[in-house]
């Protein structure tokens, strides 16, 4: 027997695969919470950025009702958002690790990677394709029915059909192995708490058990979106930072139908329909007043041959300048191919000179947050890199070098939070009111901090009393608006109001009918697992919290001693009332006296003396 | 006869003082509830001055042999709205006192609870009512027994001692308490009943009923020319006074039988000098009486059956030594060696040498010895 052992590389789907408990598929109940959190999170995250007031429909049926569970169910989650164009459908549902956010803004999900999950789990345990329908431009409806090649790590489509259809928006619905009966209150729970933090979207559930839970939106405007912004240094690893190299605009261009059309324009060749060999001529002519990014496109061109059309089918996958290999995917075959290319052509230079990458101080100053010029080649002086230093000619070691100085530098300034998308005081006071209709509420924004190099914002809201049929304190906690229902007992959240001593201010922790609503929004929140459920405590987190929960806290027990002097005079009133006409019974008779002192003026006064002493504390507080 | 005289001039003495102490009571609850009236009258928040009962003001007064308030008292104002409740039990309580005085009817602690029902003062429970009773005992400085209210009785007497009713429909109705073997329970008929006459010579106290029994059985009473006390345990507050006034007016030496540990040594304790709870009244305590038994020395001396003692007896043991009472004395002594055996003796553990072994050995030889003492 031979001693070498054999290593397989394994596809993004396989590993997921192999490694399904880790994304939150380890049991049939958890499953189906963690499915359902997945579809309904990408709709929300999907309208919120196209600026849609989102309208959310979610069913769940049983496939075979009359089995005890756990049993197959079939999931829909229904969304009005952008859709998803026809072509781009295969690939974001039937691969894993489809699609490149390297930006950094707050989103629910990250690159929509729970949800081709869920669909993997649902074809693992039912064998059931994935029906996707999805329609972006409010014209046409396209259908799928579609398979996941697990070793491949690629799309099979079983069917495909397209119906004419006004209505906008993306419509998804897997068959999986789960528990209801198990998972109904936690789905529930995250249906309803989803409706609190974002009270602009409309969500809507029809339970396996026939029962329909409608939570309408309460406010029509939407909070601002999140832009895009760079990353801060502090917030980079090695893996990141090559991600961004692979990533950088001198790398090869995104040639999406955009960028054809910026081709065009640059050419002159917007109108008519050109071959091949009209574009190359042309573009031996006007080559100096080309930009940059056009150039690197018709480089790809020429090694292609191919024309605008041709441009249009394929998706460049790598420019591989060891081999001399460009690879592409092609959208009219959903293939792979390869195409050689020719060293010697000057196009080759170009793509050569674009892979190389820009110098140091220019990528630093470019492609993060809170770096100019300046800082950038202070930071040079201080990590001992020559600033002119090629970028794609780095290597791994000198990543790793690069990596660990940009953390250790002191010299930039902190994070920018320009790319939280916190609800506001107003949308959350909103859904508070409305939801829990207490006596008393307060909510605060808390200005934006950072935790190494992520920037986060606390928002946090308190009620007390009123429609609240809790006894004792129940905290909501939320993150990038996905309410947080699993391991609470380990949250830097549950930690803070546990710390607080209540009696302070003036409530009763144990039976006070109080809810917390705790919202915290990062470009990366510090989960403590993998399965998203509860945060670590940073100390920067922490003391947000606490400085948030302390302000809403001195308010409540404002309101809290207010509530307790009307309460207090009423009951002397009463208490007056209701004993001193027996003191006076009692002692008439005992003194052997024929009538009643005349002890009325008596109670009048007090409870009247009562009544101011309310009411000079009211314009105490007022003034 | 001498003795015979001086003993009716005391009954008569005692009548008269009974009756003046009912009129006084009476004058004293109507005069507390004339304050209250003109107060009310004047726009003003009437008040009671109670005489502080907590630990810190309790006191051992080694001239009375008893432990007495000290001087604080609190205040409870009806101007202070967590105070107006429990003011105004007070005051129903005076007024009720007042009826059961008035009607000499007689009410237990339990019945003071639900009486109360009837009027819209409400207690919470019958320990809320007991404590108002306390607080009423120490305004007027007067146990509860004068003005009519009683506790469940469990204490019984037997023995020639002839004694005349004052109660109600029982007027002039005399009784001898030698005529019925179970003994004659201890309530308020007794207790406020005239104490005519007797043969007896010395009261015997025991803490139990069923050796109680068994000296009725053994002719206790005319061997030793006694009355035969069932204290039940503690003895309740009507049957120490009744020792007081068998001591008193009759001019009878009292002694006491208790279980050979430290809670009978207590028992003996609370009737010779009062107990705390009681600290602010006075007329309870028997201070010549006499513990004659069973001690801890006695345990080895009659070689009688044992059981150990538990943790807690052991911790009352310590307790009592901080006692200014047990400073010295049998009373020391007796408590000390409780410490060193760490065992104790029931009575019954005389049963051991023959049922009436604790009659015809022990008692004789107890009484003889407590002469001395």
């Amino acid at each position: 027997m031979s001693s070498k052992e054999q290593f397989n590389q394994i596809s993004p789907s396989e590993f997921f695969y192999r490694n399904r408990d880790l994304a939150g598929f380890s049991n049939p109940t958890r499953s189906l919470y963690t499915a359902v959190r997945e579809f309904v999170e990408n709709s929300l995250d999907a309208c919120d950025h196209s600026g849609i007031l989102p309208n959310i429909h979610m069913t769940i049926k049983a496939v075979d009702p009359e089995k005890p569970d756990p049993k197959q169910y079939i999931l829909t989650v229904k969304d009005n958002g952008p859709g998803i164009p026809s072509k781009h459908v295969p690939l974001a549902f039937g691969t894993v690790l489809y699609g490149s956010k390297f930006g950094l803004k707050q989103a629910r999900g990250m690159f929509g990677l729970g949800a081709t999950m869920a669909i993997l789990y649902g074809q693992i345990t039912t064998n059931k394709a994935v029906k996707v329908k999805s329609n972006a431009d409010g014209k046409t409806r396209f259908d799928y029915e579609m398979l996941l090649d697990i070793q491949k790590n690629k799309p099979v489509i079983l069917k495909k059909q397209e119906t004419s259809s006004s209505e906008k928006g993306l419509s998804v619905s897997i068959c999986l192995d789960g528990d209801y009966s198990k998972a109904g209150t936690k789905i529930r729970d995250y249906v309803y708490q989803t409706s609190l933090i974002t009270p602009y979207a409309t969500i809507s559930f029809d339970d396996p058990k026939g029962e329909k839970f409608h939570h309408k939106a309460i406010i029509r405007s939407m909070p601002p979106a999140p832009t895009i912004i760079a990353p801060h240094p502090y917030g980079i690893d090695v893996e990141t930072i090559r991600r961004m190299l692979v990533d950088t605009h001198y790398q090869i261009p995104n040639v999406d139908d955009k960028m054809i059309e910026k081709v065009r324009k640059e050419l002159g060749m917007s109108k008519k329909k050109f071959t091949y060999d009209e574009i190359m001529k042309k573009t031996e002519k006007k080559w100096k007043s080309l930009t940059r990014p056009v150039r690197v496109v018709i480089a790809l061109m020429s090694f292609l041959e191919a024309d605008f059309e041709k441009l249009q089918r394929i998706r460049i996958e790598d420019v591989d300048l060891r081999n001399n290999k460009l690879i592409y995917w092609d959208y009219s075959t959903s293939q792979t191919l390869v195409a050689d290319m020719d060293v010697e052509s000057h196009y080759y230079k170009q793509l050569a000179n674009t892979v190389q990458g820009e110098s140091l101080t220019h990528f630093l100053s470019k492609r993060f947050q809170r770096v100019g010029p300046t800082a950038a080649l202070e930071f040079c002086k201080f990590a001992k890199f020559k600033p002119e230093t090629r970028v794609g000619n780095m290597t791994d070691q000198e990543l790793v070098k690069l990596s660990d100085a940009l953390q250790t530098y002191e010299g930039f300034r902190s994070p920018d939070p320009t790319c939280l998308a916190p609800l506001g005081d107003g949308p959350l006071e909103k859904g508070i009111e409305r939801r829990f209709e207490p006596d008393f509420m307060a909510v605060v924004q808390r200005t934006a901090s950072a935790y190494s190099g992520f920037p986060f914002v606390i928002e946090m809201g308190i009620a007390y009393g009123g429609k609240i049929e809790t006894r004792g304190t129940t905290v909501y906690r939320f993150a990038n608006r996905i309410p947080l229902l699993y391991d609470e007992g380990s949250d830097v959240v549950l930690k803070v109001v546990k710390d607080t001593d209540w009696n302070r201010y003036k409530v009763k922790n144990d039976s006070a009918p109080m809810i917390i609503v705790s919202h915290i929004c990062s470009t990366r929140v510090p989960y403590k697992t993998v399965g998203k459920e509860n945060v670590a405590d940073r100390p920067e987190i922490e003391k947000e919290l606490r400085l948030a929960l302390q302000f809403l806290s001195r308010k409540l027990s404002g309101y809290m001693s207010k509530k307790g002097q009307a309460e207090m005079a009423k009951k002397r009133a009463n208490l007056y009332s209701k004993y001193l006409p027996l003191v006076a019974q009692f002692c008439t008779e005992l003194s052997g006296n024929k009538k009643e002192p005349n002890y009325k003026e008596m109670i009048k006064e007090e409870t009247a003396l009562t009544n101011s002493d309310g009411s000079i504390e009211e314009v105490k507080k007022n003034g | 006869m001498a003795k015979k005289q001086t003993k009716k001039e005391t009954k008569k003495q005692t009548k008269k003082e009974k009756i003046d102490k009912s009129k006084n009571l009476i004058s004293l609850l109507k005069k507390h509830g004339a304050q209250v009236y003109e107060d009310l009258e004047n726009g003003e928040f009437p008040k009671f001055s109670i005489p502080n009962r907590s630990i810190s003001n309790i006191i051992y007064d080694k001239k009375l042999r008893q432990y007495v308030l000290g001087t604080n008292t609190s205040l409870r104002s009806s101007r202070n709205s967590s105070q107006l409740r429990s003011f105004t039990q007070l005051l129903w309580l005076a007024f009720f006192a007042n009826k059961l005085t008035h009607e000499k009817k007689s009410s237990t602690l339990r019945d003071v609870y639900y009486s109360s029902q009837a009027f819209a003062v409400d207690f919470e429970d019958q320990g809320e009512s007991d404590n108002i009773i306390v607080d009423l005992e120490a305004v007027l400085s007067q146990p509860r027994e004068d003005f009519y209210v009683f506790p469940e009785e469990r204490s019984s007497i037997f023995g020639d001692l002839t004694i005349e009713y004052t109660i109600p429909g029982y007027e002039g109705k005399t009784q001898n308490l030698s005529s019925h073997p179970d003994g004659y329970a201890i309530g308020p008929s007794m207790t406020s009943a005239e104490l005519v006459d007797t043969s007896a010579e010395l009261v015997i106290a025991i803490e139990k009923g069923g050796l109680f029994t068994r000296f009725v059985e053994e002719q206790v009473d005319k061997k030793f020319k006694s009355i035969i006390i069932n204290t039940g345990g503690q003895a309740p507050r009507s049957t120490r006074t009744l020792l007081k006034r068998l001591h008193d007016e009759m001019s009878l030496p009292v002694v006491i039988l208790t279980d050979g540990d430290v809670y009978g040594e207590h028992i003996a304790m609370v009737i010779k000098s009062g107990s705390a709870n009681a600290a602010h009244l006075k007329g309870l305590t028997v201070p010549d009486a006499k513990w004659m038994g069973v001690w801890a020395t006695d345990i080895d001396k009659f070689k009688l059956p044992t059981i150990p003692m538990t943790e807690s007896d052991i911790k009352r043991c310590y307790d009592l030594l901080k006692d200014p009472r047990y400073q010295e004395g049998l009373w020391k002594r007796e408590l000390e060696v409780f410490i060193k055996i760490k065992r104790k003796a029931e009575l019954e553990a005389f049963s051991k040498y023959g049922l009436n072994n604790i009659t015809e050995k022990y008692l004789p030889k107890k009484l003889e010895e407590s002469k001395s003492f």
